[in-house]
């Protein structure tokens, strides 16, 4: 940087000159990358889309033959999300308060909330009975839902190095940027998952 | 003004150095190299296809149709994504911070991660196909390789644009509202946000044709039908994306060698808006399958007929400036205008591609009057390259021009002029050349995948040549760039060592040349769009006699403090 010379006597004669603020950059970034995360998962639906409107147009059943999609486990994992929302964005009230208890907390539910989610995918895999080698659909489904566990997992590692962060004393009241940036991608992972719901589950 | 002062620039020397480099000119300096060695690379092997599709009488250098196939997709690859794309991110890298005043790229070691990230999915992409992979490839592991490499580069690249975005949102100087950033960076903006909207979908597309090869959906031995799967790229309106930043910079660099500032700034940028929002959207639709117009595809021809309109506005705005200023011959002025008219020349030609389904639309409502027996039918044929050739030659241009106007800035030297012009007229006339070749083959019914391809007709060998010199001529300007290139890095001077030949209005040319790390002494602070026309430029927290006026709170300043005057590291008043 630049030696710049002030001329107050109570300034140091050198100091470097000051940075530009540069509020909420990460949160900008964060944002774009959700925000690409998403057209790339609305491209894979539209796809999906696509194929079982041919498949249908032809008079067949666009679900392979013995493949059932339950809507109990689909719509407890929507509720579980929609808790973990909620969690998310306590663990910011949290922290712009200072009030790190809460904080902690908050965030434990959300990764715990995030846990009951992929293990409830999990089970659904298991009852589904789609073969991913035996029909092209297969490949859609778990492309589909896979994507999207990969985004969870990734917000839940967000989140974990977010609260751990928060734990070392990084984010408080006046610094929050990096929980709001978590935040937002926790809650667009969720409402993508509100989306897939729609065209997996509940259109099938 | 007094010669700003900075910190000497800092060019990693180490391994760890380069892999974390945290200035942003080292990282767009690399993105540059980086990308003509891959567009050499690309146009080497589009002229090999070129020639082999010549050939009526069987291959001369690929074994089979499959590997000319994957001659054909690796050399397409590796020019959009391997050559022109990382060309113009490593400029918008080096330039955009510049122009906007800021210390450093938002994210600077996340740049450079996406560089190397992208270099190697580059490098895996080549030895992927060396290995039998890629779309015509016979190894199904490694035609799924061939998606991971390329999802890779095409991850690098959004990460790349989401930083660019980033920096223009949240890191511009102080006084620069959103009217006032450059064309250039507005330019990178708008190419950022359709980039980081529209790749994803490439990435999904490459997902599912992975898994589809991985667990034989698709056999292996239709392998080739994977080229189409950079169509949602490579196809009009959605190719016209890589020329959104060419247009930008086409539009700064004629202000400064008019002298004049191109007029109606918001008008500009908005249409650079327009244009790069009609570049989105209509592609996910598909050129190739349209033979009439209904409602599915209604808003992809409108958008293919009004893209014109924002590229025709913009250049006549800047027409104004050419009306009203002095003009000298140089490389810079005559790439910015040639890159200009050549991406007029490729949405018009787009437009010939409309004719069959316009008749066909007219056909359906007076099947008596039309007959579709004469329309001309272009979609599906090598038409789609010709609107390609000329918009890699609009690219080629304008990258060269853009070089060669702010070479002080990247290499701290004035590039030679005649060099730069041969380069010029050598890219421009050959992407002509390629575009007539292509459009006369599509014309005569030469499908545009190369697994289609039957050259067996006499006429169209003579169209091949065509656009084989075509494709020459654009290596051989390109090969030029390249030893310019290296010629200035070699000889590339240190930081704030050299003067500037032109005379911009814009931030970049108030830092010394080149820049050094942190790029300006302070921040500067402006109050127009043309911050060094009118010795309105400031820095935050400096006195006089480091450049500028304190300007945070003008009014208190000391009475001592002069006005700035910006820009003059060497640099003459006229501007």
């Amino acid at each position: 940087m630049a030696v710049v010379t002030h001329s107050h006597d109570l300034i140091p004669s050198e100091i470097t000159p000051p940075e530009v603020a540069r509020p909420r950059l990460l949160v900008l970034a964060v944002s774009l990358v959700s925000a690409a995360m998403a057209m790339g998962f609305v491209g894979l639906l539209s796809v999906y889309i696509a194929q079982r409107a041919d498949v249908i147009s032809t008079g067949e059943r666009w679900l392979p033959d013995g493949v059932d999609i339950p809507l109990t486990q689909p719509n407890f994992m929507g509720v579980t999300l929609a808790f973990s929302v909620i969690t998310i964005w306590w663990a910011l009230y949290a922290v712009r308060k200072n009030d790190n208890g809460n904080a902690y907390l908050a965030f434990a539910l959300s990764l715990l909330f995030g846990f009951a989610f992929i293990a409830q995918t999990a089970y659904l895999f298991t009852i589904m009975e789609i073969e991913i080698a035996a029909d092209p659909r297969g490949v859609l489904f778990y492309a589909i839902i896979g994507t999207h566990i990969v985004m969870m997992i990734a917000a839940m590692m967000y989140a974990a190095m977010t609260a751990l962060r928060t734990l070392g004393g990084d984010y408080n009241s006046r610094q929050f940027e990096g929980v709001l940036s978590m935040a937002i991608f926790w809650t667009v992972t969720v409402a993508l998952y509100g989306v897939m719901w729609y065209v997996i589950y509940i259109m099938k | 003004m007094a010669a700003v002062s900075g910190a000497p620039g800092a060019t990693p020397t180490t391994i760890d150095g380069w892999l974390g480099v945290s200035d942003h000119k080292p990282v767009g300096r690399l993105f540059i190299g980086g990308g003509v060695l891959f567009l050499v690379t690309s146009l080497v092997l589009a002229l090999v296809a070129s020639y082999e599709s010549v050939d009526g009488l069987g291959f001369q250098i690929a074994r089979d149709p499959d590997e000319f196939t994957q001659i054909w997709s690796l050399s397409r690859e590796l020019m959009i994504f391997g050559g022109l794309v990382p060309i113009l991110l490593g400029i918008g890298i080096y330039l955009v911070p510049l122009q906007i005043g800021a210390s450093s790229l938002a994210f600077a070691r996340g740049a450079a991660g996406a560089f190397w990230t992208w270099l190697l999915g580059a490098g895996l992409l080549i030895v992927d196909y060396l290995l039998n992979g890629g779309p015509g490839g016979g190894r199904g592991d490694f035609v799924v390789l061939w998606a991971a490499s390329l999802a890779m580069m095409v991850g690098a690249i959004i990460w790349g644009l989401v930083i660019l975005a980033s920096t223009v949102l949240g890191a511009r100087t102080i006084g620069m509202t959103t009217e006032r950033v450059p064309f250039t960076s507005w330019s990178y903006f708008v190419f950022s946000l359709v980039g980081l909207f529209s790749l994803p979908i490439t990435l999904a597309e490459l997902l599912l044709a992975a898994l589809n090869i991985r667990y034989q959906h698709l056999p292996i031995e239709q392998s080739e039908v994977l080229v189409g799967v950079l169509d949602g790229v490579t196809r009009a309106p959605a190719i016209y994306w890589l020329t959104i930043p060419v247009l930008g910079m086409a539009v700064d660099m004629i202000g400064v060698h008019t002298g004049v500032p191109v007029r109606l700034h918001r008008t500009v940028m908005a249409l650079l808006t327009v244009f790069g929002l009609l570049t989105f959207g209509p592609h996910l639709v598909g050129m190739a399958s349209i033979r009439t117009i209904d409602y599915n595809n209604a808003v992809l021809v409108l958008g293919l007929l009004a893209v014109v309109l924002p590229v025709l506005g913009t250049l006549a705005l800047a027409g104004d400036s050419l009306r009203s200023g002095s003009i000298s011959v140089n490389p810079a002025l005559a790439g910015a205008l040639l890159s200009g008219l050549l991406l007029l020349a490729a949405t018009l030609v787009q437009l010939l591609g409309l004719v069959e389904p316009i008749m066909g639309f007219f056909d359906s409502l007076f099947p008596d009057s039309v007959d579709m027996t004469n329309s001309l039918v272009l979609n599906g044929t090598t038409f789609h390259e010709a609107v390609t050739a000329l918009v890699v030659g609009a690219v080629v241009v304008g990258v060269i021009a853009a070089l060669q106007h702010w070479s002080s800035k990247l290499f701290g030297r004035s590039s030679a002029a005649s060099p730069a012009l041969f380069a010029i007229a050598l890219a421009a006339a050959g992407s002509v050349i390629w575009a007539v070749g292509e459009l006369a083959a599509g014309i005569a019914d030469q499908p545009q995948y190369p697994e289609l391809v039957d050259t067996s007709e006499g006429s169209l060998q003579v169209f091949g040549v065509v656009a084989t010199i075509g494709v020459a001529l654009l290596l051989g300007a390109v090969a030029v760039i390249a030893l310019g290139l290296v010629g200035s890095v070699v000889s590339r001077k240190p930081a704030g060592s050299s003067g500037d030949t032109w005379s911009g209005t814009t931030l970049e040319w108030a830092a010394p040349s080149p820049p050094p790390l942190g790029n300006f002494p302070a921040p500067p602070v402006v109050v127009s769009a043309t911050p060094l026309a009118h010795g309105e430029l400031a820095y935050d927290g400096l006195r006089s006699e480091s450049g500028g006026s304190g300007s945070g709170d003008a009014e208190s300043e000391d009475a001592e403090s002069a006005p700035a005057e910006p820009g003059d590291n060497t640099r003459d008043e006229e501007g």
